[in-house]
């Protein structure tokens, strides 16, 4: 009797139809390559990462997290001006940074729960690469963020309207992991999304750690602890205040 | 030209998406010159209540509405098309986003002739109905404007169907792309206001202000007063 060969998950994984295609990308690997593999075709860049991991290719999705980051967040700090041109930025790339940094081994045994055969480096680079995603559609949510921050007074619509443009950002982003999850034979796709509502989370602490970052302060970071939903609740009531 | 703005208004999906498959710069220009002078054409009807200087103004800001919209969103509405998986590159993407700006811009311009009549029927500034004159021009103009635009995004489906092969990715841009034209559309016309021209306030190119406040917040200042 025969027995039917054992497969790779990772070399034969079932089919996506679309752009999810796991196939490897065209020789090169050039920045306008990642961006487009990333925009057009991102089961590319999960195949490169699964099957031909090169360093170049975390570094360059890395690199364009750092600048996408650090761009919009010129935008961000164009509202207040001054100091918080520079601030801003500095604090949207290294948040951001930390972010990652705080939720890459639960996203690796989340991976390893969700029965996907990854490495870790393979997870981390599509972790930049879902981020490194969310950042470019930042890049191009720029014009409309900076139209408004001209235009307005209330740090309330502007955190609103950031937090907005960034949730659509990274719910794009966040859809390469489900995206892993069926490239590299993951059966339970479940942990990945709710490990995709930590890493929100922790992002938008994050961001309330870092603050002021929207507005401006006489401090680089603030002084006391405080949750999101507090500081937000708190930015409301003192926007009415004003009103 | 003509043949091709025929096959604009037909929706004829293979025409136009033989045009789209090869954009060239005469094509871009010449759907940027239909906006221009349709969109323009309207937008003298839609100023001409107030006065004729602010029919003239609103002539040169409709188009430019239409102009930094499609530029503001350029480089966003580009990649979502990629991402949802539309199959059109950032140029298809600018050339299909104003080819349906240009059937918008020509179904305006069909409409001028009847947004004059309703003007030369209204009660004018000087009378004593001008608020009905100004409501009366501010209702019609509205109608006229949303029909012509979910008129033209219909063209622009079938459109998209065709490039993407699939309903739900040209539905889902399409989506995107109206989502995010509405969004800054609302608030660069907000920006160049006033188009019509408050009866209380003077005819200007632009307001004092034109950066102070924002759409949204004045909706949701205006919702506040009638709700609280």
């Amino acid at each position: 009797m025969n027995t039917p060969p054992t497969q790779n998950p990772s070399s034969k994984p079932p089919p996506i139809p679309g752009r999810f295609a796991f196939e490897p990308m065209p020789e090169g690997g050039s920045p306008p390559l990642v961006v487009q593999a990333l925009l057009k075709h991102p089961g590319r860049i999960i195949y490169e990462l699964q099957n031909n991991w090169r360093a170049a290719l975390p570094l360059s999705l890395l690199l364009l997290v750092l600048l996408g980051m650090l761009a919009y967040g010129v935008v961000v700090g164009s509202f207040s001006g001054g100091a918080q041109l520079w601030i801003a930025p500095a604090k949207i790339a290294v948040g951001t940074m930390l972010s990652i940094l705080i939720c890459l081994p639960s996203l690796y045994i989340f991976t390893c729960l969700s029965g996907i055969n990854a490495q870790l480096r393979t997870v981390t680079g599509v972790l930049f690469a879902a981020v490194s995603l969310s950042s470019l559609l930042l890049i191009g949510f720029a014009p409309i963020a900076w139209i408004f921050s001209q235009s307005t007074g209330s740090v309330a619509f502007m955190a609103a309207l950031h937090i907005g443009l960034w949730a659509i950002g990274i719910m794009f982003g966040l859809r390469l992991l489900e995206g892993m999850g069926h490239l590299l034979g993951g059966s339970a796709r479940n942990h990945l999304k709710f490990w995709s509502a930590i890493f929100i989370v922790v992002c938008l602490q994050m961001m309330t750690t870092l603050r002021p970052i929207v507005g401006t302060s006489d401090r680089f970071l603030p002084g006391e602890r405080k949750f999101f939903l507090t500081h937000w609740a708190e930015t409301l009531r003192d926007e009415s205040a004003k009103k | 030209m003509s043949n091709q703005l025929k096959a604009l208004l037909r929706g004829d999906a293979d025409r136009l998406s033989e045009l789209l498959g090869k954009p060239t710069t005469s094509a871009l220009a010449g759907y940027a010159g239909v906006v221009l002078i349709g969109s323009g054409f309207y937008g003298f009807t839609l100023g001409l209540w107030r006065a004729p200087l602010q029919a003239f103004y609103t002539a040169i800001k409709f188009p430019l509405v239409i102009f930094f919209t499609c530029v503001g969103n350029g480089t966003i509405n580009g990649m979502l098309a990629q991402i949802l998986g539309s199959g059109l590159s950032f140029r298809q993407t600018a050339v299909a986003i104003l080819m349906s700006f240009a059937i918008a811009a020509i179904i305006l311009a069909g409409f001028a002739p009847l947004t004059l009549f309703v003007w030369f029927n209204a009660p004018p500034l000087e009378s004593e109905g001008a608020i009905l004159g100004h409501s009366v021009m501010l209702l019609t103009h509205v109608f006229v404007i949303a029909l012509a635009g979910v008129i033209a995004n219909r063209r622009l489906l079938g459109l998209l169907r065709k490039m993407s092969g699939s309903e739900k990715a040209a539905r889902a841009v399409l989506f995107s792309w109206l989502a995010g034209n509405l969004f800054l559309g609302a608030q660069v016309a907000w920006n160049l206001r006033p188009f019509i021209g408050s009866p209380k306030l003077a005819v200007e190119f632009l307001r004092s202000d034109p950066l102070r406040g924002n759409f949204y917040e004045a909706v949701w200042g205006a919702l506040r007063h009638i709700l609280f």
